[in-house]
């Protein structure tokens, strides 16, 4: 399987006077093989653009991104990458189904496999009666389903994902968590998702990578010591491990503060 | 506390009586007084006869019968045919022109600069114009109805959709790039649905602009078509084959706006719930 590897990823933004804003400052990390890395860090610190600079949406002003697959590079063969959008961002006039087949011809899957792959994705995010539904048909939750679905259905080397749940009710993105959690440790899927939610890179996260605001630079990167199956939010051992999390955060935010 | 007092009562769950009543209503109101309002023109009309001699104001009854007696012989499905065959071709001209222009306009900015101009002149300068023109370069044969047509009523297509495209959802085109969609699955899979509103608003008045240059391209001098039915009235002077000639035409394009726009419409736009709680 696959991993990513970001070496001194640097990036500009023109500021509306002309000069240049930075961005990314030489940000360095790998992510974890087989499991979800999140990068964490406040709104605003160049998350979002770290991840669109891994999927190629970005281009990077300095450094590099690979994908390394079985031990070689697949920078020059464009790696297949799934994405995972904040709000689903479905093709509202084509049925669920219709929405994976989207991504299928588009990552120029054979057709002979799109039957068998439909079938096993909309089973896995539990869609499988909703299949011809039209989007604007099915909850909020429901249409994150389809889109995590859409993600996995082209088999990603690495799968992509913006704050995913942050834009659900609290309960169904507890559940989506959960959910998508077990899938991807299941399919061993190496992930990579953005999150401003402390306690959410804590139950998700393999990895976390924490940043720092504008320019995001990596202030710490922590492995998480549960392992996915053991990680109970009202267990003690993963409030201790979300505790330290929150201080190193919290920390920074008061460094920064200082500075600023 | 007993236990009954937590059940809700029968009265308390059945929906209000305002809501049966308000539906009968909303039906009432919706087609009755669509039927009410024609009733009204035609008495209105009957009204008019009594003030003007049958010359200038033919009574509606015989004027309708007039309609069904060109129905009946057959001039209605030939004359009519051609008409619709130049509105038809004039109209399928401009939408291969115009789609893909107003996309790119919508699009590619050094375009829209380039465009924009000849677009909005071309939407100011009026039907007659155009129809005179076109008779004038073509001759009076079928090509200049059709460029008549097409040229009259191009404009406002480009411009409905290039509006139409700058409104379009740019996160979804980031979607279907990171899936690498191709460019033309850009086109029909992302970017024409989201423009199926437009495009039937751009019909409906293309469809309407395009009557009534094909009308008058007709009076020029065809030989055969509806305007050619209403200048021969016009030259026995009977106000009642005008009339007519008009009635029928109004029949036809009835029949495009709520059976084939209407048809169209419901079964692109099927995807959509249909929520219309804020109307009254």
């Amino acid at each position: 399987m696959a991993y990513v590897h970001v070496e001194n990823a640097v990036k500009y933004f023109p500021r509306e006077d002309g000069s240049d804003m930075l961005v990314l400052d030489r940000v360095t990390f790998d992510t974890k093989e087989f499991g979800i890395t999140c990068l964490l860090g406040p709104s605003g610190c160049g998350k979002s653009t770290l991840l669109n600079a891994i999927s190629g949406l970005e281009h990077l002003d300095g450094g590099q991104v690979e994908v390394i697959s079985n031990g070689g590079s697949l920078h020059s063969e464009s790696p297949r990458l799934g994405y995972v959008f904040q709000d689903a961002r479905l093709l509202n006039w084509k049925r669920v189904e219709d929405n994976l087949r989207f991504a299928l011809k588009g990552m120029k899957i054979p057709q002979t496999e799109w039957p068998q792959r439909l079938n096993k994705y909309l089973e896995l995010v539990g869609l499988a009666e909703f299949r011809s539904q039209f989007p604007l048909y099915l909850s909020g939750g429901m249409r994150q389903r389809v889109g995590l679905a859409r993600g996995l259905v082209i088999e990603p080397e690495v799968l992509l994902m913006d704050e995913p749940f942050s834009k659900l009710d609290q309960l169904t993105a507890r559940r989506l968590r959960q959910e998508t959690l077990q899938i991807c440790a299941q399919l061993k899927q190496t992930t990579v998702m953005v999150t401003h939610d402390v306690e959410e890179a804590a139950y998700m996260g393999d990895r976390i990578v924490i940043l720092c605001t504008r320019p995001a630079r990596i202030v710490e990167i922590y492995d998480n010591p549960l392992q996915p199956g053991q990680r109970d939010m009202d267990d003690s051992s993963f409030i201790q491990f979300k505790k330290n999390l929150l201080n190193t955060v919290l920390k920074l935010m008061e460094a920064e503060e200082e500075i600023s | 506390m007993n236990a009954e007092s937590v059940v809700l009562g029968e009265e308390n769950i059945a929906p209000p009586a305002v809501a049966k009543v308000g539906e009968g209503w909303k039906f009432v109101q919706a087609n009755g007084l669509r039927i009410g309002s024609i009733i009204a023109m035609l008495l209105f009309w009957w009204g008019m006869t009594f003030l003007f001699p049958p010359t200038l104001m033919p009574h509606p009854v015989e004027t309708l019968s007039e309609v069904v007696a060109i129905i009946g012989t057959g001039d209605f499905f030939s004359e009519m045919g051609a008409t619709l065959r130049r509105v038809g071709v004039g109209f399928g001209i401009a939408m291969l022109v115009a789609v893909p222009l107003g996309i790119l306009m919508g699009t590619v900015r050094s375009l829209e600069h380039f465009f924009e101009p000849p677009v909005i002149l071309g939407l100011t300068m009026p039907g007659l114009i155009w129809a005179v023109l076109a008779i004038m370069f073509f001759g009076l044969n079928e090509t200049s109805a059709y460029a008549a047509v097409s040229i009259t009523i191009c404009p406002m297509l480009a411009i409905s959709l290039w509006q139409g495209t700058k409104s379009i959802d740019k996160d979804l085109i980031d979607m279907s790039t990171a899936f690498h969609a191709s460019p033309w699955s850009k086109v029909v899979d992302v970017i024409l649905p989201q423009l199926i509103s437009h495009i039937l608003a751009a019909i409906r008045y293309g469809l309407g602009l395009a009557w009534k240059v094909v009308v008058v391209v007709e009076m020029f001098g065809f030989s055969n078509g509806v305007g050619y039915q209403v200048v021969r009235g016009f030259n026995v002077f009977s106000m009642k084959q005008v009339l007519a000639w008009a009635i029928t035409f109004l029949i036809v394009m009835i029949f495009i706006e709520f059976g084939v726009i209407g048809w169209l419409e419901a079964k692109v736009t099927r995807w959509r719930p249909r929520v219309q709680a804020w109307r009254r």
